[in-house]
C-alpha cells in the first residue's frame, strides 16, 4: 500500500511511536553516522549510510544467553541456570538502506532452518525496518546491482520510503509496516500519479549512478570452486593485517563466539555471553590441540570470499554479499573484494 | 622534492640481482588515486610504485609478517626485504631494531623525505573537496597540495589537509636508510605535543567522561592493534581468546591462562584493552597515526599514545625511535632517573 | 515457543571411569538428566557439555542409543573445559544440550559386515555404532575391530575390548613394543594392511588422529574399498553446535550440523581444510 508523507510531518510520525524504541541515523563526526535512539529528530538530509549496519540492533555485539550461579547451604551446593531473553520492547529503525535490509533478509535464513535462534528472532520480530531508497549510491564503493540487489529493493523491509524532495512516497510492505503507518494515519495522504512517475524516474537515475560493478557475479561464483588452490589468495592477502573490520562492519556477516563470563569465582556467578567473532582472526578456527585448519591469511581471505559468493550460494541460492561497499571503504590496507573476484573471474577455470 | 623515480632504479636492480626477496611499497589502489600497500616481486613491476601525499600507511607493519613467515619455514630465505619508508615509518624500524625483533640485514631501506609537507588526512580532504572526486594528489613547490579532479586542478595549502600527526612531525625525513630521495632539512614542530593540550586541560572527571564516550564506541575489531608494527606479540595479554599453543602446551597451561578481559565490548573491558595497549607502547610508539586512521569509529587513539610519548620525554628525556644504539626505554634505567613516584 | 536451543539441560554424573591417566588423560562419564528425561539420538551424534564458568565442549555420545539409562561420553583432557570436566566427581552437575550432527547411516548397512578402525580417543565416536551393532547382531554381518594407541596405557575401553573378543574379532595394536604385549606392534594403518579386512559387502568406519585417518583411508583403498564404503567422523572447533556461529565449516557444510559423519565419497569433494 502506498501513501505520501510530507517531510515536515515525519517528526509527528516519530512522536506517535512513543511505545517503540526509535532508532535513526545520527551524525557521529564528519561524514559518519550511526544508529542512535531518538525521540523527535528529523532525518539528516545529507545522510549517506551508517558505519555500523542495522545488524548492530537485530544481532547485537553482546547478547547474554543465560545466567549461572551456585549457592551453598552448608555442605549442599546447588547450581542454578536461568535463561535470559532480550527485553520485549517494540523497536523501529528509520533510514535503513535497501542493501542493509537485504542483509537482514539473508540473516533471517541463517538464524532459522533446522534450529531457530530465539535471541535473533525476538529482536527481529519486534523491530520494524523503515527503509530509505537510495537516489544516489551512498558510497563510491556501492555495487548492490551486481549482487542482485538494487537501490530500492524491498527484501527485509517493512516500509520503504522514497525521497521526492519535499515529501516521501511511503510503501508499506508487511503487516508490521502497515501497523506503523496506522499509528499516525492522519499524516499520510494518497499519492498522485505524478508521485509514482517521479519514483520511477528516481529509480532509473539511481541505477545509472552506480559506478562500481562486479561483472558476472553468478559466473564468478561457479569459478570460485576451481580457484581453491590458486596462488591468487596468497598474493591478495599479503597486505591483510587480520583485523575484524571487514566482517564486523559487514551487514550480513554473522560469525559469533560464546563464552562464559565469570563475575564471581566463589560462589560461582556469571553469564554465558554471545559476542561477534570473525573468521579473519588467526585463532578463529584453532582447536584446543593447537591444530588450525586456517593458519594463513590466504586461507582466511579465501574463506570470507568463498562463504559470501560460493558456500552461501550453494546452501541458500543467494549471495551473502549485498554490495554495501563498507569492507572496501574501511579496510585499512585497501583490500578490495570486487578486485579480487574480478581476478578470479579472469583466471578462473 | 622526493621522487619515486630516484628509488626505482635501485629497486629494479635489487630485484634483478635477487638481493631482496620483494619490495614493500605503495601502489595506486582500486579507486584510482589513493595509495595502498603493494608487494613488488619482479623488476618489471617496480613501475607500479608511487610516492605521493596519499601514502599514509606505515609499511613497517609488514616486516612483522615477514618475520612470522620466516618463522614457519623449515629453510627460510634469509635475504632482506626492501621497504619504502617515510620519516615516521623509519623510526618504527629503529624501535624494531632496538628491541632486536629484526636485524639490520633483514631490511633494505628506501627512504622518502616529506620535506615540509606530509600525508593527507582522508576525511579533511573529502570535506575540502565537498563531493568532488580526486584523480590525483601531488605536492607542489610552494607548500601546497595540487589536487586534480574532473573539474580541473585545485591548490590547497598543505597545513589545511595534512594529517594531524604531520603537524607535530619530529622526523620529516628517514632517520635510517640505505638510499633516500628528497631533502634532509629538519623541520621542528612548533608544538610537538599540541594535539593533546585540549584533553590535558580537562579535569579528571571531564577526562573520564571524554574517554568513556569514545571507548564505549569501540567494537574491539582490533584494527588499531593489527595495524601497529610494535604490536607484534603472538599472544596479546589483553586478548582473552588467543593463545600461542604449541605441541607441548599442557592442558593445565591452557586451562590456567588468565582472561584479563572478556570479549564483551563493555566499558570496563574496552578501557582495559586500550589503556594496557597504550602502556605497552609507552616509549615505543612513534606516532605514525595508523591506529587512529584504521579505527572505523573515529576513536581519537593518538591522544593516548601521544600522552605517553610526552611522559617518556619529560620523565626520562627519551625520544622514541631515533637512535638504534640506545636501549629500549623500559629495558634500562639510569641512576639519574626520577624516583618521585616510587614510595 | 519452542525450547531455547542454546540452554543446556542439567545432568548428573553417575559414573566416572579413568581410562587413561597422565598428561593425556581420558575419562569416561555417564550422565542422566536431572529431570528424568532422555533424548532420542543416533550413533555418531554428539552433545555440547557445559561446565558453567568454563564453557562448552562438543563430545560424541559413545553409548548406544538402544541404552536408555544414561548418556556416555569419553573425554580427552585437552584445554579449559575438558580439564574442568576431569576435575568433577560423581554427583556433580553439568549441562548437556543436543543431540547434534548427522549420525551414521546404520539403516543402510543392514546385513553388511562392519570393520571398526580406531586410534586413541577415536574409538569413542564409533563405540556407539559398535555397541548398537552388537545389540542388534542379527541385522548385521561380521563385525571386527582394529584399534590401537601409542602405548598400552593409552588404550580406551581396555576391559570392554577384551570382553568383545568373545563376540567378534578384535585386533589391538600399540606403536612401540612393550614387555607383555603379544599383539600387533606398529601404527593402526599398518595393522589394517596386516589384517586385510575384505571389502566384499563391508563398511569400514574409522576415527582417530587426522594423520591416522589419512593413512587408514589409503590402506582401505589399497584393499579395494570403494569411497562410499569408507566412513569417518570429522572434528572441528565448535561453539554453537547448530550451524550458526560459522566456526566449524568445511566448505558449505557445518561439521556440527551436516557432519560429523562423512563417507569418503562425500568428504573428498569438500575443500580439504579441516
Amino acid at each position: 500500500m502506498e501513501k505520501i508523507l510530507l517531510k515536515k510531518a515525519l517528526p509527528q510520525w516519530v512522536k506517535a511511536l512513543a511505545s517503540y524504541t526509535v532508532y535513526s541515523p545520527k551524525k557521529d563526526k564528519e561524514e559518519s553516522w550511526n544508529y542512535a535512539e531518538i525521540d523527535h529528530e528529523d532525518f539528516d538530509p545529507n545522510f549517506l549510510n551508517t558505519t555500523l549496519p542495522p545488524k548492530k540492533i537485530l544481532f547485537p555485539q553482546k547478547e547474554i544467553f543465560l545466567e549461572f550461579s551456585k549457592t551453598a547451604e552448608g555442605s549442599q551446593e546447588t547450581l542454578e541456570v536461568k535463561e535470559v531473553l532480550p527485553e520485549k520492547k517494540a523497536a523501529v529503525i528509520f533510514g535503513v538502506r535497501p542493501c542493509d535490509a537485504r542483509a537482514a533478509w539473508l540473516l533471517d535464513k541463517v538464524f532459522s532452518g533446522e534450529f531457530t535462534d530465539p535471541y535473533y528472532w525476538i529482536r527481529r520480530n519486534q523491530t520494524t525496518l523503515v527503509g530509505l531508497a537510495c537516489d544516489a549510491p551512498p558510497s563510491e564503493n556501492c555495487f548492490c546491482l551486481s549482487v542482485e540487489g538494487s537501490p530500492f529493493s524491498e527484501e527485509g523491509l517493512d516500509v520503504l520510503l522514497t525521497d521526492l524532495g519535499d515529501r516521501y512516497l511511503v510503501k508499506s510492505l508487511t503487516e508490521k509496516g502497515e501497523k506503523l503507518i496506522q499509528a499516525a494515519k492522519h499524516h499520510f495522504h494518497d499519492p498522485k500519479p505524478e508521485d509514482r512517475k517521479k519514483v520511477k524516474a528516481i529509480q532509473a537515475e539511481s541505477v545509472k549512478k552506480i559506478k562500481r560493478q562486479l561483472k558476472d557475479a553468478r559466473a564468478v561464483s561457479s569459478k570460485l570452486k576451481g580457484s581453491f588452490e590458486s596462488p591468487l589468495w596468497d598474493e591478495e592477502s599479503m597486505s591483510c593485517i587480520r583485523c575484524g573490520i571487514c566482517t564486523y562492519l559487514c551487514p550480513s556477516c554473522h560469525c559469533f563466539d560464546i563464552n562464559d563470563e565469570v563475575e564471581s569465582a566463589s560462589p560461582l556467578k556469571g553469564n554465558r555471553v554471545r559476542t561477534w567473532d570473525t573468521c579473519q582472526f588467526p585463532d578463529f578456527t584453532m582447536h584446543s590441540s593447537g591444530h588450525n585448519p586456517r593458519p594463513e591469511k590466504a586461507s582466511r581471505l579465501r574463506q570470507r570470499l568463498f562463504h559470501k559468493f560460493q558456500y552461501f550460494v550453494e546452501t541458500y541460492g543467494q549471495f551473502q554479499c549485498v554490495g554495501c561497499g563498507r569492507c572496501i571503504s574501511l579496510c585499512p590496507v585497501g583490500i578490495d573484494i570486487i578486485k579480487v573476484l574480478d581476478k578470479v573471474n579472469k583466471h578462473g577455470s | 622534492m622526493a621522487k619515486i623515480e630516484d628509488l626505482k632504479e635501485e629497486a629494479k636492480k635489487l630485484l634483478r640481482e635477487g638481493k631482496v626477496k620483494y619490495i614493500i611499497g605503495y601502489g595506486v589502489g582500486s579507486n584510482g588515486w589513493m595509495a595502498n600497500p603493494v608487494f613488488v616481486k619482479k623488476p618489471e613491476d617496480v613501475d607500479a610504485l608511487v610516492w605521493d601525499p596519499t601514502c599514509v600507511h606505515n609499511l613497517t607493519r609488514f616486516l612483522v609478517d615477514e618475520k612470522r613467515r620466516k618463522g614457519k619455514e623449515k629453510q627460510p630465505d634469509t635475504r632482506p626485504v626492501g621497504i619504502i619508508v617515510k620519516g615516521c615509518d623509519s623510526r618504527a624500524i629503529v624501535v624494531l631494531l632496538q628491541e632486536k625483533f629484526i636485524d639490520r640485514k633483514d631490511v633494505y631501506i628506501l627512504g622518502v623525505s616529506c620535506e615540509k609537507a606530509g600525508v593527507v588526512d582522508e576525511k579533511k580532504l573529502a570535506k575540502k573537496l565537498a563531493g568532488k572526486k580526486p584523480s590525483q594528489i601531488e605536492l607542489g613547490d610552494k607548500d601546497q597540495f595540487i589536487i586534480s579532479t574532473a573539474e580541473g586542478k585545485t591548490e590547497v595549502p598543505v597545513a589545511e589537509i595534512l594529517a594531524e600527526r604531520c603537524l607535530e612531525c619530529k622526523a620529516n625525513f628517514p632517520v635510517i636508510f640505505d638510499l633516500m630521495s628528497g631533502d634532509k632539512t629538519k623541520r621542528t614542530p612548533e608544538k610537538p605535543f599540541g594535539s593533546i593540550e585540549q584533553t590535558e586541560a580537562l579535569s579528571p572527571e571531564e577526562r573520564w567522561n571524554f574517554w568513556k564516550t569514545e571507548l564505549d564506541k569501540c567494537i574491539r575489531c582490533y584494527a588499531c592493534r593489527s595495524v601497529c608494527p610494535m604490536c607484534y606479540c603472538d599472544e596479546c595479554v589483553v586478548d582473552s581468546i588467543n593463545m600461542a599453543v604449541a605441541a607441548d602446551t599442557t592442558a593445565e597451561e591452557k586451562s590456567e591462562k588468565i582472561k584479563w578481559i572478556q570479549r564483551s565490548p563493555e566499558s570496563s573491558e574496552n578501557f582495559v584493552y586500550h589503556m594496557v595497549r597504550a602502556i605497552h607502547l609507552g616509549g615505543r610508539c612513534i606516532d605514525c597515526g595508523e591506529c587512529e586512521r584504521a579505527c572505523p569509529l573515529d576513536i581519537p587513539l593518538r591522544f593516548l599514545n601521544k600522552k605517553l610519548e610526552k611522559e617518556a620525554k619529560e620523565l626520562f628525556g627519551y625520544e622514541v625511535g631515533f637512535d638504534v644504539s640506545q636501549p629500549a626505554l623500559i629495558s634500562c634505567f639510569k641512576d639519574s632517573d626520577p624516583e618521585d613516584f616510587i614510595r | 515457543m519452542e525450547a531455547n536451543v542454546y540452554i543446556p539441560k542439567l545432568a548428573k554424573i553417575i559414573e566416572i571411569k579413568e581410562e587413561v591417566g597422565g598428561a593425556r588423560a581420558i575419562k569416561t562419564f555417564r550422565t542422566v538428566f536431572t529431570n528424568g528425561t532422555q533424548f532420542e539420538y543416533r550413533s555418531g551424534q554428539c552433545a555440547m557439555l557445559s561446565i558453567f564458568g568454563k564453557g562448552e565442549s562438543m563430545i560424541s555420545i559413545s553409548s548406544s542409543p538402544l541404552v536408555k539409562d544414561y548418556l556416555q561420553f569419553s573425554v580427552l583432557k585437552m584445554g579449559r573445559v575438558t580439564s574442568a570436566l576431569h576435575e568433577l566427581e560423581v554427583g556433580d552437575l553439568i549441562g548437556v544440550r543436543g543431540p547434534y550432527g548427522n549420525g551414521f547411516p546404520m539403516e543402510d548397512w543392514k546385513r553388511k559386515n562392519i570393520v571398526f578402525i580406531g586410534g586413541g580417543i577415536g574409538l569413542a565416536p564409533i563405540w556407539s555404532v559398535l555397541q548398537t551393532a552388537l545389540l542388534k547382531k542379527e541385522d548385521y554381518g561380521e563385525l571386527s575391530l582394529i584399534y590401537g594407541a601409542r602405548t598400552s596405557k593409552d588404550l580406551v575401553f581396555r576391559e570392554e575390548c577384551e570382553e568383545l573378543k568373545k563376540k567378534m574379532r578384535v585386533f589391538l595394536s600399540i606403536d612401540v613394543a612393550e614387555p607383555g604385549w603379544d599383539e600387533f606392534v606398529g601404527f593402526v594403518p599398518q595393522n589394517v594392511l596386516d589384517k586385510k579386512p575384505s571389502s566384499a559387502n563391508t563398511i569400514a568406519i574409522t576415527c582417530g588422529p587426522p594423520i591416522m585417518i589419512k593413512f587408514v583411508i589409503r590402506a582401505l583403498k589399497d584393499l579395494h574399498f570403494e569411497d562410499n564404503q569408507i566412513y569417518t567422523t570429522v572434528e572441528n572447533k565448535m561453539k554453537c553446535g547448530i550451524g550458526k556461529c560459522g566456526r566449524c565449516n568445511i566448505g558449505p557444510h557445518y561439521v556440527c550440523k551436516d557432519g560429523p559423519v562423512y563417507s569418503w565419497a562425500e568428504l573428498k569433494n569438500l575443500p580439504q581444510e579441516y
